[in-house]
């Protein structure tokens, strides 16, 4: 939100190529073999949504705007890229991410209306003392070097939407697939203005008549023929085009005219189509019981 | 780490954890052989990484056997919701900013704060003054900042004659200033507490804008800000009325203040409460009217009992101020936000035109003093050339 994406601690320091990613990712790991073979954890898209569902239950309470939630989820993504999960109490992490993203997003909680909800939520993980999640929030800062700003792409899509001519409901179900990508890696991976760009399109192609995944894969074949189209689209199909197609037109063309990276946009699409396949088999149940086994056996919740 | 032993986090200096397990006293050495600056407080990954025991060892005892790295010198003041000192790094001999935010169990780390450290950390710029690091102990967090002589207010009262300053040092003054607060807007960062207390000076002449405890990034929506920013003599019209909706040009207003008070040695508008304060700038800009300011009426603070005052000329309480400056203070100083000037328009304003001349006069000026050592007089009644003097780099 605040300062130049361009010059932001969010390019230089949180974005992060595949592989370096993963090779953060794997280093965790190896530095804690014993404990990740003891204590299997569910695929990471399953935790996270997980994490979102448990966050959205908190938000609700505060009646909290999205906004703040994303720059939570993304507190919670850049910690576990730093922490090893199973050394944490995830739920206190969750809890401490909230608090923390509405200090910065300027909607403040008081602590310890954090504490009590966060308790009624998960009483067997969080216990009253509100020190804690002092504690905590100091952990949170520390392990992102107070880089705390985030750059969210609901400032893209807003800007855009007009210049694309989207309706209400395209925009709406863009910005729910922006909501979706947190459950990704996404927000580590690329800029802000490239998943907006990637949400307008599936949200244009995607229509919830034809849900479906058929029809965002085929997005994601239109997506990336784009590259291989002529700048000025051949006006002759325009009375066949219904208003969806010309909008879905319009952004091509503006695509094609920008600098926007369609190859990561493309990317992008198959990212987030893949996890909607995925949560088809997510379960509620085993991420608790995972999450809960190695919190309660290594008395992190205490 | 774990947050489970009851051990504090990293924040917590408290070595007593370690002492239980004597298998530990290797990783406590490793971990502390590399603590060797304060950086490594916050940048504790690499010790973290090499801890077995889930226990974040890295700023814990440090302060123990590495008593401060920074020795804490003369107070410097007392900022928003700080203590600010003077203080030396142990091993380097620079000088730096100590800013003390003392910890309250019951807020986790103050929002002022939060919101100062991550502004820092984005905002970069010769007119910004730097964070250099940012220290936890068990009670207190410490921003170590550049360390700048003087603010601005003390600057202008230790020059002797009544606070004022001289011309070309306004200028200079004045063009930092607003490249400080352009950089800020442009990076969509509103200050909100511009006033002398928060510019501060080295014996440079550089300017640079501090204590963004205030400050916000701007973002969407714009309609949730909190009315109870800017000290009042500092603070604009529109603020004043009740705005919840302003934007860049508050900063504006600030600046157009502080520019009249280097004339003078004077706040222009000394106002004690919220009324009075709006009363203090009617006086002399006029009382605005549906007329003057559409829309006006709409302010939660506006009154239909406002006292009527015609508008007067800004020259008569600024007697030393030149036509063209007199031009650019009254773009700062506009009662209705969006007839003000932007910080990159107002440094394009002509007054500034002259700025590069001028520096580079002041240096051969002070060159000359230097070379011609004691007795030459080659410089003239110049009141601008003497020690104290800012000479801009």
């Amino acid at each position: 939100m605040a300062a130049d994406y361009w010059a932001s601690t969010q390019r230089r320091h949180w974005q992060f190529s595949r592989e370096a990613l993963a090779e953060i990712r794997q280093k965790l790991e190896d530095d804690d073999r014993a404990l990740v073979q003891q204590y299997p954890l569910p695929d990471r898209r399953f935790l996270s949504h997980f994490f979102n569902l448990q966050l959205a239950k908190l938000g609700k309470k505060f009646m909290i705007r999205q906004q703040a939630l994303a720059t939570a989820q993304i507190y919670i993504r850049r910690f576990y890229s730093k922490v090893e999960i199973r050394r944490t109490n995830p739920y206190l992490v969750l809890a401490t991410a909230f608090y923390l993203a509405c200090k910065m997003e300027e909607c403040p909680q008081h602590i310890r209306m954090v504490v009590s909800e966060s308790r009624q939520l998960w009483p067997d993980f969080i216990i009253s003392d509100v020190s804690k999640l002092g504690e905590c929030e100091f952990y949170l800062i520390s392990e992102m070097n107070s880089q705390l700003i985030i750059h969210h792409p609901y400032r893209t899509l807003q800007s855009l939407q007009n210049t694309l001519s989207m309706a209400q409901d395209d925009t709406s179900l863009a910005w729910s697939i922006i909501n979706d990508h947190y459950m990704t890696d996404l927000p580590l991976l690329y800029p802000p203005h490239v998943i907006a760009v990637t949400a307008i399109f599936l949200a244009l192609t995607l229509k919830p008549t034809q849900a479906g995944l058929q029809a965002a894969a085929s997005t994601a074949a239109a997506l990336s023929s784009t590259t291989l189209m002529p700048k000025d689209q051949p006006g002759s199909g325009n009375g066949v085009l219904n208003t969806q197609q010309k909008k879905v037109q319009n952004l091509v063309s503006w695509l094609a005219e920008g600098e926007i990276d369609i190859q990561s946009a493309v990317e992008c699409s198959q990212e987030i189509i893949s996890l909607y396949d995925v949560l088809e088999q997510y379960n509620e149940k085993t991420c608790k019981e995972q999450i809960g086994r190695f919190v309660k056996a290594r008395g992190l919740e205490k | 780490m774990d947050f489970s032993r009851g051990t504090p986090c990293a924040t917590n200096i408290n070595p007593e954890p370690l002492n239980h397990r004597p298998s530990h006293n290797t990783l406590k050495r490793q971990v502390t052989d590399q603590l060797v600056a304060p950086r490594d407080v916050l940048n504790y990954e690499r010790p973290i990484k090499k801890l077995k025991s889930g226990q974040l060892l890295a700023s814990q005892g440090m302060d123990k056997r590495h008593p401060s790295s920074f020795q804490q010198l003369e107070k410097l003041g007392e900022g928003t919701y700080a203590t600010v000192f003077k203080g030396r790094n142990r091993q380097t001999g620079e000088l730096v900013a100590l800013k003390e935010i003392h910890l309250d169990s019951e807020e986790g780390t103050p929002s002022t704060a939060i919101r100062e450290i991550s502004l820092m950390k984005e905002l970069k710029h010769d007119n910004i003054v730097s964070l250099h690091d940012v220290i936890h102990t068990e009670n207190k967090l410490m921003l170590v900042f550049e360390y700048m002589d003087k603010d601005l207010k003390k600057y202008m009262d230790s020059r002797g004659s009544g606070g004022q300053l001289d011309y070309i040092t306004i200028k200079s003054f004045m063009h930092q200033l607003l490249q400080g607060i352009a950089f800020c807007h442009e990076n969509r960062v509103l200050h909100r507490d511009l006033k002398p207390q928060n510019l501060l000076i080295n014996n440079k002449g550089q300017l640079k804008l501090a204590d963004f405890g205030l400050a916000r990034a701007f973002g969407i929506p714009v309609n949730t800000f909190s009315n109870e920013v800017v000290t009042l003599w500092y603070r604009a019209p529109d603020v004043l009325l009740g705005s919840r909706t302003y934007n860049t040009s508050i900063d504006i207003w600030s600046a157009g203040c502080i520019m009249a008070e280097m004339y003078t040695g004077r706040p222009l508008f000394p106002g004690t409460t919220n009324e009075d304060q709006l009363q203090k700038i009617f006086r002399i800009m006029g009382t605005p009217s549906e007329r003057s300011w559409p829309g006006i009426s709409q302010f939660p603070e506006y009154k239909s009992s406002f006292h009527v005052y015609a508008t007067q000329d800004l020259r008569i309480f600024l007697p030393q101020i030149d036509q063209v400056g007199l031009d650019l203070i009254s773009r700062m100083l506009q009662l209705r936000p969006e007839m003000r000037v932007g910080a990159l328009e107002a440094l394009s304003h002509i007054w500034f035109r002259d700025l590069p001349q001028l520096r580079q006069q002041q240096a051969q000026q002070a060159q000359q003093i230097q070379m011609g050592g004691q007795g030459s007089m080659m410089m003239g009644g110049s009141s601008g050339g003497g020690y104290g003097v800012p000479v801009y780099q």
